[in-house]
C-alpha cells in the first residue's frame, strides 16, 4: 500500500440510518421467496427521505462527534449513486445546511459504489488545513422481484478529517480490472446486476485483493466493506485473505440492506461503535474499482446510532417507496417561485430567525417589517435551537394535504403541521422567543405531539415541483435525549 | 392607527336593496350567470331602483378556478347589465365584506348615491386536489402552507391552542354544527340545509383534528349583492336598513406571525371600530351573522365581538343563547356551516341576511323584533376581517 501525502487525520465519525425496517420475512410473506442472501431487514427511507437529508444527517452526527464547526469547513465530499438529481451539484445543500462558508470545496462522488472510497482518498489527500467532510450516502432501489430491489437498503455515513485528527489513515491502496455488468443503473432505470455469482464474485474478490497489500489484513479489529449483501462480500474477502470474522465485526449490511456507497462507511462507524481501534476500510465498486484504507481508529469519536424503531410490512414499505403513488396531482401546488424559495435558504436549513434591530423582538423569517414594532431597521441572525416547543397542532389526515404533500401523503400517511417556538440562549440574559411553522414527520397518528411537547428539527425533502427538488426543516418529536 | 371614526363620518349609508343566489353546486350556471341572478333579486328588492341609477359596482372574488383572474369586476357587472365603474376588491373570504366597506366610503364620501355591493365564486366545478389547492391560496404561502398546513389545520391549530388554554370542551365545536344546521334547515337558500345531529357532528370523519368533517363549511357556488345608497335615496326606496357602523382590520397572514391563537385581533379590533362609529356595543346587538368557516371560529368570534368573556364561548353556545330563539341568535342563515361558503359572496351573502332579518323578510327564520344586526366577515384565517352594523327603521 502507498501512504497517501496527507497530514490530516479523522477526528470523528457520524452514521445515520432512516427508522424504518423491512424485514426479509415480510417478503417471504408477500413473495413467497425473498433473493438476497445474509439480510435480516432493510432500512427504508421516510417518504421525505433522500441522499440528500441523509447526509445531511450523518454530516451533522460527524461533525458534532468531531466537535467541529460547520463553517469551518476546508473542503466536503459527498459520495451517492443514488441522487435524484444529475447534472447538478448536490453539495451546495449540504453545504447550505451546514453553514460550511462560501469558499467550501465542493467536490461530488457517484458512478459506482466505491463512491464513498474515492471520496475518503481525496478528502485525505486535500491540500488543505482542514477541516475536510466525507459523507456518502445513498438510498438504493431495484426492481422488487430482483436481489437488488429486495436488498436494497439506506443509510449514510460521514467523516471529519482534521490535522490533528486522532484517527491516522496508514495505507491506502487502489486496484482496478474491467468487469463489465456485475452492478449497474441504466439512465432513468432501476439498480441492477446480471447475477453470474461466479463472475460478481472474481470481480469483488480480484479488485479487492489486488487493492489489498500482503500482510495489510493482519492484526485489524474489523473489515469495513462494501456489502450489497450478506454473501459476496465475504467470498471475496476470502479470496483476498481476510477473515470473516473481521468483516462480520463491521457489517451492517444484515440490518440495513445495500447502502451502496455509504456501505463500507457505514461499517466503519458501526465497527468503532463497537469498540474496533484498527480498522480495514475496503470502498469497492462495480465495474470493477477498489479502494483500501487502513486505519488506526482507537481514539475517534463517534456518534452512530443506527438501530430501527418501526417494522413496516411488505405493503408499507412498498408505499413508502412511491411504488403506490402517482405523483403530485393537478391543479397545482403552492406557487413558492424558485427564486423566492432560494431567499429563504438560511431559514429552511438552519432556522435562521432575526432580532429586531428597533425593539429587539425575535422575528421569523427575519425580513420585512417588525410585527412587534413596526421598524424596518432590519434584523440581527439568530440561528434559533434545534429543540422547541409545540404551541398549537393538528395532524392533516390522508386526504386532507395541499396538492404539493399529496404524493408524500400517499406515501407515509398523515402527518402533522404545527406551530413551534423557540428560545434561543439570549446574550443579554432576557427570555425571548419566537414562533416557526413546521410540518411534523409522524411514523403514526399515535406519536402526534400535543401542546407543550417538545419537538426536534431535521432537514427533509418538502417537495418536487417544476422538477427542482425543495429541501427544508421539519420537526419529529424530542425523544429529550 | 386609523383616524377617530367620528372625523370622517359625513352623511349616512343605507341598505336599500339586497338579493342572492341559492348557495350550492350549480353545474348548469356560470359565475357570470350567478352574479346577474344576485343582482336581478338585488334591484327587485330595491323598490323603484333600476340598474340606471347604480354609479359604482364593487365586486368581491377569489378567483377560485381562476376562470377570470384579471377583471373579473367588470366582466360581472357586464353580465348583469350594469355600465357604471366597477371595481374587483379581493380580500380572500372578506372579498365582498370588504365590497360592501368600499361602497359605504363611496356613499359616505359623497362619490356616489348608489352603489352596488356584491360577490361570486364558483367552487364546485374542479377536482378536489385543484379545489384544495384554491382553497388554500390565502394562507401564508411561503411558510404556513410549506409546513403542510391547509385552512382547516390552521384553524385546528387555533382551536388545539383554545382548548388547552381554556382547558374547554371541544363538544361545543359540535354544538355550532347543529345550530347552524337547525338555522340552515330553514333558509332555502342554503347548501346543505339539512339539520345535523351532535352525534352526527361530533362522530364525523377528522378532518384536522379536533375538527370533523361537520366543523368545516363547504365549498359552494353562489353570488350576493346589496345597495348601498345615501339617506336621500333610501327615503324615497323605502325599506331601508341604515348601516350604523363599519370597521376593518388586517392582520399577518401567517398564524405563527400573530400574538395569539386563541382570538383572531383583526376581527377584535374590526368590531370595536364598528361598535364605535356605530356607538353601540355587544349588548345592543339583535342579531349576528359571523364567519364560521370553522366551528372554532364561531367560538372565536363570540369573544372576539365581546359576546361573551374569553374562554366562554362554548357555555354561551351550550347556553342556547346564540340559538335561533335565544338572547342573541347567531348564524339564523345557517351560516357559512349550512347556508354554504361561495368565498367572494359570503361577506355580501351575511348582509343579505341582516337585511331580510331587519326589514322582516326573513321568513321561518325571522327573528321577532330584531332591530339592530352585525355582520364579521374574516378572510384567510384572520389576515383580514370587517365587521358591519345595521339598524333598522325601528331602532332606538
Amino acid at each position: 500500500m502507498s501512504l497517501p501525502d496527507t497530514t490530516l487525520g479523522i477526528a470523528g465519525v457520524g452514521a445515520y440510518a432512516p427508522r424504518f425496517r423491512r424485514s426479509a420475512d415480510a417478503v417471504r410473506d408477500a413473495l413467497d421467496s425473498f433473493h438476497a442472501p445474509g439480510i435480516d431487514s432493510v432500512a427504508v427511507p421516510d417518504a421525505d427521505e433522500d441522499p440528500i437529508t441523509m447526509a445531511v444527517e450523518a454530516a451533522t452526527r460527524a461533525l458534532d462527534a468531531a466537535a467541529i464547526d460547520g463553517a469551518d469547513l476546508e473542503a466536503i465530499c459527498l459520495a451517492s449513486t443514488t441522487l435524484s438529481t444529475i447534472d447538478e451539484s448536490p453539495v451546495p445543500h449540504l453545504a447550505t445546511a451546514l453553514d460550511a462558508p462560501s469558499d467550501v470545496d465542493a467536490r461530488t462522488f457517484t458512478g459506482s459504489t466505491a463512491a464513498g472510497g474515492e471520496a475518503l482518498a481525496t478528502a485525505a489527500s486535500i491540500d488543505a488545513g482542514g477541516p475536510v467532510l466525507v459523507v456518502a450516502s445513498d438510498a438504493v432501489t431495484g426492481d422488487p422481484d430482483s436481489a437488488e430491489g429486495q436488498a436494497a437498503g439506506a443509510g449514510a455515513a460521514g467523516v471529519v478529517l482534521t490535522a490533528d485528527g486522532p484517527g491516522r489513515i496508514d495505507g491506502h491502496g487502489t486496484a482496478t480490472a474491467s468487469y463489465p455488468g456485475t452492478r449497474f443503473r441504466p439512465e432513468g432505470g432501476e439498480t441492477q446486476g446480471l447475477g453470474i455469482t461466479s463472475y460478481d464474485r472474481q470481480a469483488y474478490g480480484e479488485v479487492l485483493s489486488r487493492a489489498v497489500e500482503d500482510g495489510e489484513t493482519e492484526a485489524v479489529d474489523a473489515v469495513a466493506l462494501t456489502m450489497p449483501d450478506g454473501k459476496l462480500p465475504y467470498r471475496a474477502a476470502g479470496a483476498a485473505g481476510i477473515d470473516a470474522g473481521a468483516v462480520a465485526t463491521a457489517e451492517t449490511v444484515s440490518t440495513l440492506g445495500d447502502t451502496g456507497a455509504a456501505s463500507p462507511l457505514l461499517g466503519f462507524a458501526s465497527a468503532l461503535g463497537s469498540g474496533a481501534s484498527t480498522v480495514l476500510l475496503a470502498a469497492y465498486g462495480s465495474g470493477a474499482t477498489c479502494h483500501v484504507f487502513r486505519i488506526d481508529a482507537g481514539r475517534v469519536p463517534v456518534e452512530a446510532s443506527l438501530e430501527g424503531d418501526v417494522d413496516l410490512d411488505y405493503t408499507q414499505a412498498m408505499r413508502y417507496r412511491g411504488t403506490f403513488s402517482t405523483g403530485t396531482p393537478a391543479g397545482g401546488g403552492a406557487n413558492v417561485p424558485v427564486p423566492t424559495y432560494r431567499r429563504s435558504l438560511p431559514q429552511r436549513y438552519r432556522l435562521h430567525a432575526g432580532a429586531c434591530r428597533d425593539c429587539g423582538d425575535l422575528v421569523f423569517p427575519p425580513e420585512n417589517a417588525c410585527p412587534s414594532c413596526g421598524a424596518v431597521d432590519g434584523y440581527d441572525i439568530v440561528t434559533l435551537p434545534a429543540v422547541g416547543e409545540v404551541v398549537a397542532t393538528t395532524v392533516i389526515g390522508t386526504g386532507g394535504a395541499p396538492p404539493e404533500f399529496v404524493d408524500q401523503q400517499h406515501r407515509s400517511g398523515a402527518y402533522g403541521t404545527a406551530i413551534v417556538r423557540f428560545e434561543p440562549e439570549a446574550a443579554g440574559g432576557d427570555s425571548r422567543t419566537v414562533d416557526v411553522p413546521l410540518q411534523v414527520v409522524l411514523a403514526n397518528e399515535a406519536e402526534a405531539p400535543a401542546i407543550g411537547d417538545a419537538v426536534r428539527t431535521v432537514c427533509r425533502v418538502l417537495y418536487d415541483q417544476q422538477g427542482v427538488r425543495r429541501y427544508g426543516l421539519k420537526a419529529v418529536p424530542d425523544a429529550g435525549d | 392607527m386609523p383616524a377617530p371614526v367620528h372625523a370622517v363620518c359625513m352623511r349616512d349609508a343605507f341598505v336599500v336593496g339586497a338579493g342572492q343566489t341559492p348557495y350550492g353546486s350549480f353545474p348548469d350556471e356560470t359565475y357570470r350567470t350567478l352574479f346577474a341572478d344576485a343582482v336581478d333579486a338585488t334591484i327587485e328588492s330595491a323598490g323603484d331602483l333600476d340598474r340606471d341609477d347604480v354609479d359604482e359596482a364593487f365586486v368581491g372574488t377569489l378567483g377560485v378556478g381562476g376562470r377570470q383572474l384579471g377583471l373579473p369586476g367588470p366582466a360581472v357587472t357586464e353580465a348583469a347589465g350594469l355600465s357604471c365603474p366597477t371595481t374587483r376588491v379581493e380580500n380572500a373570504c372578506a372579498a365582498s365584506g370588504y365590497a360592501i366597506r368600499q361602497a359605504v366610503q363611496a356613499v359616505k364620501s359623497g362619490m356616489a348615491d348608489v352603489v352596488l355591493a356584491g360577490g361570486f365564486e364558483v367552487m364546485t366545478d374542479l377536482d378536489s386536489d385543484a379545489a384544495k389547492y384554491w382553497l388554500g391560496v390565502s394562507g401564508e404561502m411561503e411558510w404556513e402552507r410549506l409546513a403542510g398546513a391547509t385552512f382547516s389545520g390552521t384553524y385546528a391549530q387555533m382551536a388545539s391552542a383554545y382548548f388547552h388554554e381554556y382547558d374547554a370542551d371541544p363538544d361545543a365545536l359540535s354544538r355550532v354544527a347543529v345550530k347552524n344546521h337547525a338555522n340552515g334547515a330553514q333558509n332555502p337558500k342554503a347548501h346543505l340545509g339539512f339539520e345535523c345531529s351532535f352525534e352526527d357532528a361530533r362522530d364525523a370523519t377528522v378532518v384536522a383534528d379536533p375538527l370533523t368533517l361537520f366543523h368545516c363549511c363547504p365549498t359552494s357556488d353562489g353570488a350576493a349583492a346589496v345597495l348601498v345608497a345615501s339617506e336621500a335615496i333610501a327615503d324615497d326606496v323605502g325599506n331601508a336598513v341604515r348601516i350604523a357602523g363599519v370597521g376593518a382590520a388586517s392582520d399577518s397572514v401567517g398564524l405563527f406571525s400573530r400574538d395569539t391563537y386563541t382570538s383572531i385581533p383583526a376581527s377584535e379590533h374590526a368590531a370595536e371600530r364598528a361598535y364605535e362609529m356605530a356607538g353601540v356595543g355587544p349588548d345592543d346587538v339583535d342579531v349576528a351573522e359571523v364567519h364560521d368557516c370553522f366551528a372554532i371560529a364561531e367560538l372565536l368570534a363570540y369573544e372576539d365581538l365581546g359576546f361573551c368573556d374569553r374562554g366562554d364561548a362554548g357555555a354561551l353556545v351550550e347556553s342556547g343563547a346564540t340559538a335561533i330563539d335565544g338572547d342573541l341568535p347567531v348564524n339564523t342563515s345557517g351560516g357559512l356551516k349550512s347556508k354554504g361558503h361561495p368565498i367572494g359572496a359570503t361577506g355580501a351573502g351575511q348582509v343579505v341576511e341582516a337585511y331580510e332579518q331587519l326589514t322582516d323578510q326573513a321568513g321561518d327564520r325571522q327573528v321577532e323584533g330584531a332591530s339592530r344586526a352585525l355582520t364579521h366577515n374574516v378572510g384567510g384565517s384572520g389576515g383580514a376581517a370587517v365587521v358591519t352594523i345595521l339598524e333598522g327603521g325601528d331602532c332606538p
